[in-house]
This record gives structure tokens, C-alpha cells and sequence, in this order.
């Protein structure tokens, strides 16, 4: 479909840009510090893999004890990263779905900053030796109500706009991002009312605890990569999303099975006998919704052609993350099926490999996606180089694979280990040593994949991306674009005549 | 899908499950009742109240600062979900003298004490349950040292010991202090070099940690109810 | 036309049509957007329910392999018994030489039911309680110590000297037959005895028999009783004081 620059305004661009151009604080935001905070938690990350093999690596610094260090590369991972690139995606998405600008950036924005300093201040406090001890919860107990209404701010804006003009058709995004809005708070708050203020039976906690952890996997940022995706890959490649009982069925399918989920890593504690059984089926039954979604994308994007798929950074990222939901559906199915494997996967590096298949092989190329994709649109930049893209992308493929191993087999192979009763301990730990390097090995390749994103991003950023009406797409460089002849981008000079 | 459709749908489908799986059960393990002891099928009567000495509160926020929970569990599961009470001396002792084989499954009152049971999430080390009766009958003995010594060892160097040489326990000499000699060595000393006239002792806090991991011991008799040994033998 | 200074707004303008073309050319990448069509409705290949199926299938088996939904009483699974260690031996107390085991199992009946009277050393007090150390009636045939156990004694004791008005209460209510097989064990070889033999659980079982049997039963025995009925062994077959039995039940252990 080739389109040449309209002579005359199209609506559509006017309201577009002028959302675009409403957003471009707090989205910029989000998507920059969020891309710090992935720095942070790679390196925090490389350092902790590091020492689950070489314990006496920078083993001088008390805040660099395993203890502290790998709480805080998760919960940055989590909270700085996987939130605040939600947050950005979102209130674009939302926004440019409900046809509105936004009015109320100014205080998104300053919601953002305070996000940041919670998160900034948690992360701290881990390190320093003031965590909570709860998986995913470790910031100091003052945080999370600093986090709840900053989310609060951001949120509220998006879901008043999302309502539903009579006659008019709600796209799936829209469920699936306002789903998400609805259910964060609902999680967030129930865990840490009841975690922090609430006495009641330590084991029931620690069982909140894990439902907390699957809740914000399966119910935050799951539905909030589906919806990023669903609007990306119709959007970019131009065919409509192909199935709407399918989205349906993916969308309550969601709704209905993923709550359920979480206290499978409970099995066997004194917690009431049937919640992990219970756990463990949602999650299994979470591979429905998951194919569902991926099989409506998979078929959409396949009838855009390959070579439209190759070509945009967008619909690579945003395809390779619809995979990685296949590959996450998959471990959902395999690693808890409780009389095979789920003794072996419940307290191996299996649950940490699923938990990065969710946030890094699903949502964050999802995000990735999402972000080469919005960015130019509230620069008005180009991104500079195809070069940095397609590094980006095959490298953390390549970290991605790794780590997909590791939880497949790795974990198996450290569970099976563990189980061996008869043979000491050295026994279990052993197994898992390869696997632990070969976790280092993928961080390390995460961390070069994102060096050449930040960087990009970072010059995004300081508004040096490519003046062009072209988009950067990842071609051999054919000089017919299907978008005419390159015009120029100018955005505070005179016209230039044709 | 109208709005209302679409907001009630959420609230049903989310509202059900949190409810079953937080709500209810969060509040009613909150008042558990007690369990007790028979005299016909355990020999005494009484409330079955697990009692545990040692600075378990304090004990366990260092536990949870320093990220222990992070490689070490806390959960003896029952047969059918793993393999631990196959294990020696995890659940208990295998042969704990005049009782005899003490190996019992982690019960909901085991964690006495605490707010949030360190179930842990990954076993990179062993199981902590029972580590207050391996220390006292194994590693201390073993080492010659007393229990709570063989542990300020453990976390000053986990690998000066050649048993455990291949540990991957992070060292945490952050837990202890160099002092001056002062007339005689403290009897918490380290017996590992440090500069001349001085020593290395626990501080506060390490003293609580290996108070609180000196407590875990969660192999006392249970009421008939949670006993799940083989069929009695009379 | 505009000066190169003056950037357009998008709320007011001069020259509209100038500021669209110029939004147009900024917006280049908006402009060029596809729009955002109806999600279409085209039938799904039925392939893809294939896969949907398995997972329900597994699912469906991860159900069942739980139970009791919905009921928050038990936090373990209804009817578990601890399993056996696959293919290891049984993990209680490991089997022990027959003597041992009687005599341990005898040794906690006597602090339970006998040391309260004949003392810690078994030497009663000489006036109330009689010695067992030495005591022909303790080292001498089984039966007649079985029945003094069982059904208590009046009267004078094995010395001839009456200890008691009342008597030894009857100490067989309660007892299980490894129980009394421990008892006399234990009591013959040692405090001081030393006769070297097993009471075993079959003889045991006799002698409960044999005392349900009695012209009295019910009452305590005497000495004349004793010497006319009891004054012999127990029937049943000898035990080699060296057999590896089971600690608990005293059955022979399996053959390793």
C-alpha cells in the first residue's frame, strides 16, 4: 500500500500528531527511565548469576551480597522497568484508542517522577539491608503506598477516558489494557494490606505472596503485552486482527483462569491442601488463553508477508514477543504439572527462567516493539541507525534462547538433583552449575542487546533521531520506498517547496 | 462487548477467585484452632503448642534482610509432593536416639513467631528446617566447635571447611566486627586470622541470626491428627 | 507566508492550510499510519484447537491429581500415610539383636508401671515393696511369672515373707503381648538377673491365654495357685537372644 504525503490534512494525522504531541512528556518518561532501570537490572543481574557460580566474586561489598543483590535486580526489573514501560505504552495506547489527547500530562508526569522515587528509594533499601524478605515485596514496608498512588495518578486519566460511545466498537486492546488497569491495583493492594499490616498465619502469607508474584505476571503484565501487541501488529502491518471469537476467547480465557494461579510453589506447605493443585491447573490452563492470543497474532501478521515482518523493527519485536508468549504458554504447561514436574521445578532455577520468560521473552519485546514504534512519533525523530536495532533484537534473542533453556532443562535437571535423597547435597548444587553459567552467559548477552538500545533511546532523547518522513526499517536498503520519495522533517523553518 | 458486560465479567471472574484463594483462607488460617494431644493415641493430653527458644523475630528480619530465603527453603514437603522426608536428617533425625526416627512434614504452627514463613523459593543450599538439629548433632560435633561457633564460621567463610568447600554460600563478613584483645579472647571469637591483638566477634545481629537459625527445629511429636506415620505399631 | 520564526501551533493558526501541510510533514509517520480496522471475524482454522485441547486435557489431569476443593480444614491431602523411600530400606528404627529390643521395650514398661513400687534398682523397699533382683519367682519358669504380672499376687512372695495386706495389683490391663514378652525379658536379664533367655511375643500370647483361662481369673494369684498350675515354662518355640528383630513390634527382622 504506498502512500504519498497528502497534499491536503487528513484528520486522522492531525489527531493523531496532536495526541502524540499531548503524551510526549510522560510517555518519553516512562520509556527512558524504564530503559535505565533495565540497565540497572541487567547489571544487577550479570552480578548475581555471577555469584550463584563464583560466590566470592565482589564478595567485599556487604551490598553486593547475593542476599541484597538479586532481590534488587528482580524488583528493578519489575518495578522499574516492566511498570513504567507498561505505564508509557498504556496511557499512549489508551489514549490514541479513545481518539483524545490528554490533558492531564503534567500530572502523569509528575505521578512518573514519584513512581521513580519510590522505586529509586526501594531498590536502596534492599541493597542497604533494609528488604522485606518477600519475594517481589522486598522494598522497605514505606514504599509501596508511595508506588500505589503515584499509580493511582498515572492510571486514573486512561480509565476514565476508556468508555464505551454507544454503537461503537471497543477495540481488543482496550480490554485487554483496561483489564489491566483494573486488576493491578486490586492485586497490588490486596498483597501488601495483607502482607504488611495484617497479622495473620505466616504460611498463608508466604502463600499470598506467591499468588501476588503469578498475579503480576499473568494479570499485569501479560494482558498489557497482549494489548501492546494486538494494536501493533494490525497497525503496522495493515490487516485487520483476523479472529474476534479468538481475541474473545484469549481476553475471558484471561479474565477467568489466570486469578487462580500462584500457589503452586506452595505444594506440599501446610496451606489448604487444594489452592496449589488449583494454582498449578490455572497456570497450565494459562497456555489457552496464551495460544489463543498468539495464534490470532501469528495468523493476522502472516498474512502481511515476510518481508513487511522483517522490515519493521516494530513487527519483529512485536512477533518475536508473540513467540516468546508461545514458549511461556509452553513452560506454563511443563513445569507444573504437579506428580512430574512440578517437585523438581519448585525450588530450582526454573522459576526464575519462567518468571524472565514472562517479563523478558513476552513483555519486554513486546515492549520493544512498542517503543520503536511510539518513540519516533512524539520526537518526530527517526531512530538513527538499522544497525542498533537489528543488534538489539538478535542479541537478546540469543539471551532470550538461553534463558528458555535454562528453565526447561536446567531447572529439570537441578530438580531431578534435588530429589536424588540418597546422594548428599553437593549432588543437587553440582547439576545446577552449568546451568548458572549459562544464566551469566544470557545476562551477558541481554546486557550488550541493551547497550546498543540505550544508547539509541538515549539519542532519541536528546532529539538527534533522523529528521525524515521515512521510518527506519530494517531492510538491505531498497531505494523504492513503499512511503515515495524521501521528504525532510522540518519542524521549525519555512517551507520548503516540491 | 458492552461496558457493563465487560466491567461485571471482571468483577465476577477476579472477584470469585480472590475470594477462594486470598480472602477465605487468609482469614481463616488466621484463627486456626488449636490442635490437641489424646492420651489413647498419643500418651499425653494437652494443646499442641510448638515452643521455640531464641530470638526468633529479630533472627528472622536479618534472615529476610540478608536474602537467605533467596537459596534456602524452609519446607519439609509430605511425601507425595517431594522427596524430602527421604532425606536423613531434613524433616528430623532418622535416628534421634531414644525416639527414634523424628522425620515429620512442616505443619501450620511450625512457624511460631514469625510474620511471613520463609518457604524460600530455590534450593541452591539445603533445606533450613531442621538446621538447629543438624548443627547440634552433626556439623558441630564434627568441627569440635559449639553450635552456634560452627555457624558464626559459616557465615563469616562458608568454605573454610572442606565439606564445604563447593558451597556457593556468599561470605558475609559484614555480620561481624574486628575488636581489640582485651585481656582474654571473647568466647565468640573466630578462629580465623585477623591483624594482630585484635579478634573477630558477631555482631547483634549475627548473634540473632544464629539464634533464630539455632531455633529451627520442627521435628517435635505431633497430635495424632497431623501424625502421618506408617500405621502405628502396638 | 510565515517568518522562519514562528512555529505553528495547533491550536491557533494564521494560515490553516499552510499549518496543516507543515503539521502534515511533521507528522510524517502519523500520517502514514494505517488506521486501526474492525477486527475481523474469519473462521478459525480447526487446527488451532488442537493444542487448546491438550492443555485442557492436562489441565483437566492436574484436577484430579488434587482434592477436596474448596474445603480450607486440611492442609494435607485426606487418608496420606508417610511413603516408603523407593527402594531404600524401611526407615524407622533399624532392627536390633532380640535381646536388646525386648529388654528396651521392657525397660519403659518398668519405669511406667513398676519402678514406682520396686524401685529404679528393682530392690523394692524391704517392708512393702519385694526385691525382683534375684528372685526365683523372676528367674525361675515363665508362666509363673506371666501370672504374677497378669493377675497380681496376694500372699506371701517367693521368700514366704507377706509384703502387703493387699498385695501386687494386676498389671495386665492395657498390656499388649510385646508388651509383657518385653517385661519378662527385661526383667530376667537385668537389674542383676541374668537368665539369658527371651519371653517371646508367642509365649507372651499364651500366657494371656492361659491367665483368661484360670479357675480365679480376675483375682490375684497366690503362692499355692503358683505352685500347683504355674510352675512351669511357657509354651513355644525358644528365640535366639542374637535374632535381628524390629524395635517396635519385635517381629523378626526381614532377611538382608
Amino acid at each position: 500500500m504506498s502512500q504519498q504525503i497528502p497534499q491536503s490534512p487528513d484528520h486522522d494525522t492531525i489527531l493523531r500528531a496532536s495526541i502524540d504531541r499531548s503524551l510526549r512528556h510522560p510517555v518519553m518518561f516512562f520509556f527512558t527511565s524504564g530503559a535505565a532501570w533495565l540497565a540497572v537490572s541487567i547489571i544487577l543481574g550479570v552480578i548475581s548469576s555471577a555469584k550463584m557460580h563464583s560466590p566470592n566474586f565482589l564478595a567485599c561489598s556487604e551490598w553486593l551480597t547475593y542476599g541484597r543483590v538479586f532481590p534488587a535486580h528482580i524488583n528493578a526489573l519489575v518495578y522499574g522497568w516492566g511498570a513504567q514501560a507498561a505505564f508509557g505504552a498504556t496511557i499512549w495506547l489508551m489514549a490514541r484508542l479513545s481518539r483524545k489527547e490528554c490533558r492531564s500530562a503534567g500530572t502523569i508526569l509528575t505521578a512518573g517522577h514519584v513512581w521513580n522515587l519510590g522505586v529509586t528509594l526501594g531498590i536502596l533499601g534492599i541493597l542497604g539491608g533494609y528488604g522485606t524478605g518477600m519475594p517481589w515485596m522486598e522494598f522497605p514496608r514505606f514504599v509501596w503506598p508511595v508506588l500505589f498512588f503515584s499509580y493511582t495518578a498515572i492510571a486514573i486519566w486512561s480509565l476514565i477516558q476508556f468508555r464505551l460511545i454507544p454503537g461503537r466498537h471497543t477495540f481488543v486492546s482496550q480490554w485487554f489494557l483496561s483489564a489491566a488497569m483494573i486488576w493491578f491495583p486490586w492485586i497490588f493492594l490486596t498483597a501488601n494490606v495483607i502482607l504488611h499490616w495484617l497479622p495473620g498465619n505466616p504460611v498463608m502469607a508466604a502463600g499470598i505472596n506467591a499468588w501476588y508474584k503469578s498475579a503480576l505476571l499473568l494479570l499485569f503484565f501479560a494482558p498489557v503485552g497482549i494489548g501492546t501487541a494486538y494494536y501493533l501488529v494490525p497497525k503496522v502491518s495493515g490487516i485487520p486482527v483476523q479472529s474476534y471469537s479468538l481475541a474473545k476467547l484469549g481476553f475471558w480465557g484471561l479474565a477467568i483462569i489466570a486469578p487462580w494461579a500462584g500457589m503452586q510453589k506452595l505444594t506440599g506447605a501446610p496451606i489448604p491442601y487444594w489452592l496449589p493443585y488449583v494454582g498449578a491447573a490455572a497456570t497450565v490452563l494459562f497456555a489457552i488463553p496464551a495460544f489463543a492470543v498468539a495464534a490470532n497474532l501469528l495468523i493476522t501478521a502472516s498474512k502481511a508477508g515476510a518481508e513487511t515482518i522483517t522490515h519493521s523493527p516494530t513487527l519483529r519485536f512485536s512477533i518475536a514477543g508473540t513467540v516468546g508468549l508461545v514458549l511461556f504458554g509452553l513452560a506454563c504447561v511443563f513445569l507444573n504439572l504437579p506428580d512430574s514436574s512440578l517437585p523438581l521445578t519448585q525450588f530450582s532455577l526454573s522459576g526464575y527462567g519462567f518468571e524472565l520468560l514472562g517479563l523478558y521473552a513476552f513483555f519486554s519485546f513486546v515492549m520493544f516493539g512498542a517503543i520503536y514504534f511510539i518513540v519516533p512519533r512524539i520526537t518526530r525523530r527517526e531512530w538513527l541507525a538499522k544497525g542498533l536495532i537489528t543488534s538489539h533484537f538478535f542479541l537478546s534473542i540469543y539471551g532470550v534462547t538461553a534463558i528458555a533453556l535454562v528453565a526447561l532443562f536446567g531447572g529439570l535437571q537441578q530438580g531431578i538433583g534435588q530429589e536424588q535423597f540418597a546422594l548428599s547435597w553437593s549432588n543437587a548444587s553440582d547439576r545446577a552449575y552449568p546451568y548458572a553459567i549459562f544464566m551469566t552467559g544470557a545476562w551477558c548477552l541481554i546486557l550488550l542487546s541493551n547497550i546498543f538500545f540505550f544508547f539509541h533511546l538515549a539519542l532519541m532523547w536528546l532529539r538527534l533521531g533522523r529528521r525524515s518522513s521515512h521510518p527506519t526499517l530494517l531492510d538491505a536498503g531498497h531505494h523504492d520506498s513503499p512511503h515515495g520519495p524521501e521528504g525532510d522533517i522540518d519542524n521549525a523553518g519555512p517551507l520548503h517547496s516540491h | 462487548m458492552t461496558f457493563r458486560t465487560f466491567i461485571l465479567g471482571l468483577l465476577a471472574s477476579f472477584g470469585f477467585a480472590w475470594l477462594s484463594v486470598v480472602v477465605v483462607p487468609f482469614f481463616k488460617m488466621r484463627n486456626l484452632e488449636p490442635l490437641v494431644f489424646k492420651e489413647d493415641l498419643d500418651g499425653k493430653e494437652g494443646i499442641y503448642h510448638p515452643k521455640r527458644s531464641g530470638r526468633v523475630i529479630n533472627g528472622a528480619e536479618v534472615y529476610a534482610q540478608q536474602g537467605c530465603y533467596n537459596c534456602h527453603t524452609q519446607l519439609v514437603r509430605p511425601t507425595y509432593a517431594g522427596n524430602d522426608l527421604f532425606r536423613a536428617d531434613w524433616g528430623g533425625l532418622k535416628d534421634a536416639g531414644e525416639r527414634g526416627d523424628t522425620r515429620r512434614e512442616t505443619n501450620a504452627f511450625d512457624f511460631e513467631g514469625e510474620k511471613f514463613a520463609q518457604i524460600g523459593v530455590m534450593r541452591q543450599g539445603p533445606d533450613l528446617a531442621n538446621l538447629g538439629l543438624r548443627v547440634e548433632t552433626f556439623y558441630a560435633k564434627d568441627a569440635s566447635t559449639t553450635p552456634e561457633g560452627w555457624l558464626y564460621g559459616h557465615l563469616y567463610r562458608p568454605r573454610h571447611e572442606l565439606a564445604r568447600e563447593k558451597s556457593n554460600c556468599p561470605p558475609q563478613p559484614f555480620l561481624f566486627v574486628e575488636k581489640r584483645v582485651i585481656g582474654n579472647r571473647s568466647l565468640d571469637a573466630l578462629p580465623f586470622e585477623s591483624p594482630e591483638g585484635t579478634e573477630i566477634v558477631p555482631t547483634d545481629e549475627a548473634k540473632a541470626l544464629v539464634s533464630y537459625l539455632l531455633s529451627l527445629k520442627k521435628d517435635d511429636a505431633v497430635p495424632a491428627s497431623i501424625n502421618f506415620a506408617p500405621a502405628k505399631k502396638k | 507566508m510565515s517568518e522562519p520564526s514562528k512555529k505553528p501551533d495547533l491550536e491557533d493558526s494564521i494560515n490553516v492550510s499552510e499549518t496543516h501541510e507543515r503539521l502534515v510533514r511533521q507528522s510524517a509517520a502519523a500520517a502514514r499510519e494505517h488506521s486501526l480496522g474492525e477486527t475481523a471475524s474469519q473462521p478459525v482454522a480447526m487446527w488451532i484447537f488442537i493444542p487448546l485441547i491438550v492443555v485442557g486435557i492436562i489441565a483437566g489431569l492436574v484436577f484430579g491429581s488434587g482434592s477436596g476443593y474448596f474445603k480450607y480444614d486440611s492442609t494435607f491431602r485426606e487418608g496420606y500415610v508417610r511413603g516408603k523411600a523407593p527402594g531404600e530400606e524401611d526407615s524407622g528404627p533399624q532392627p536390633k539383636p532380640a535381646l536388646a529390643a525386648y529388654s528396651a521395650k521392657g525397660a519403659k514398661i518398668y519405669s511406667a508401671k513398676c519402678n514406682g513400687c520396686h524401685g529404679a534398682d528393682g530392690k523394692g523397699d524391704g517392708a512393702n515393696y519385694p526385691s525382683l533382683v534375684g528372685s526365683t519367682w523372676v528367674t525361675g519358669e515363665t508362666e509363673r511369672f506371666a501370672m504374677i504380672i497378669l493377675n497380681g499376687l496376694h500372699g506371701p512372695t517367693s521368700t514366704g515373707k507377706v509384703f502387703s495386706a493387699a498385695g501386687m495389683p494386676a498389671q495386665g490391663g492395657g498390656m499388649t503381648p510385646e508388651d509383657l514378652a518385653g517385661i519378662l525379658t527385661y526383667l530376667r536379664n537385668n537389674l542383676g538377673n541374668s537368665t539369658g533367655d527371651i519371653v517371646t511375643v508367642d509365649m507372651a500370647k499364651a500366657a494371656f491365654d492361659i491367665s483368661g483361662k484360670r479357675k480365679n481369673a480376675g483375682k490375684q494369684v497366690d503362692a499355692a495357685e503358683l505352685k500347683a498350675e504355674h510352675t512351669k515354662n511357657l509354651p513355644g518355640d525358644k528365640l535366639d537372644p542374637t535374632t535381628l528383630v524390629l524395635p517396635g513390634n519385635l517381629a523378626p527382622a526381614p532377611a538382608k
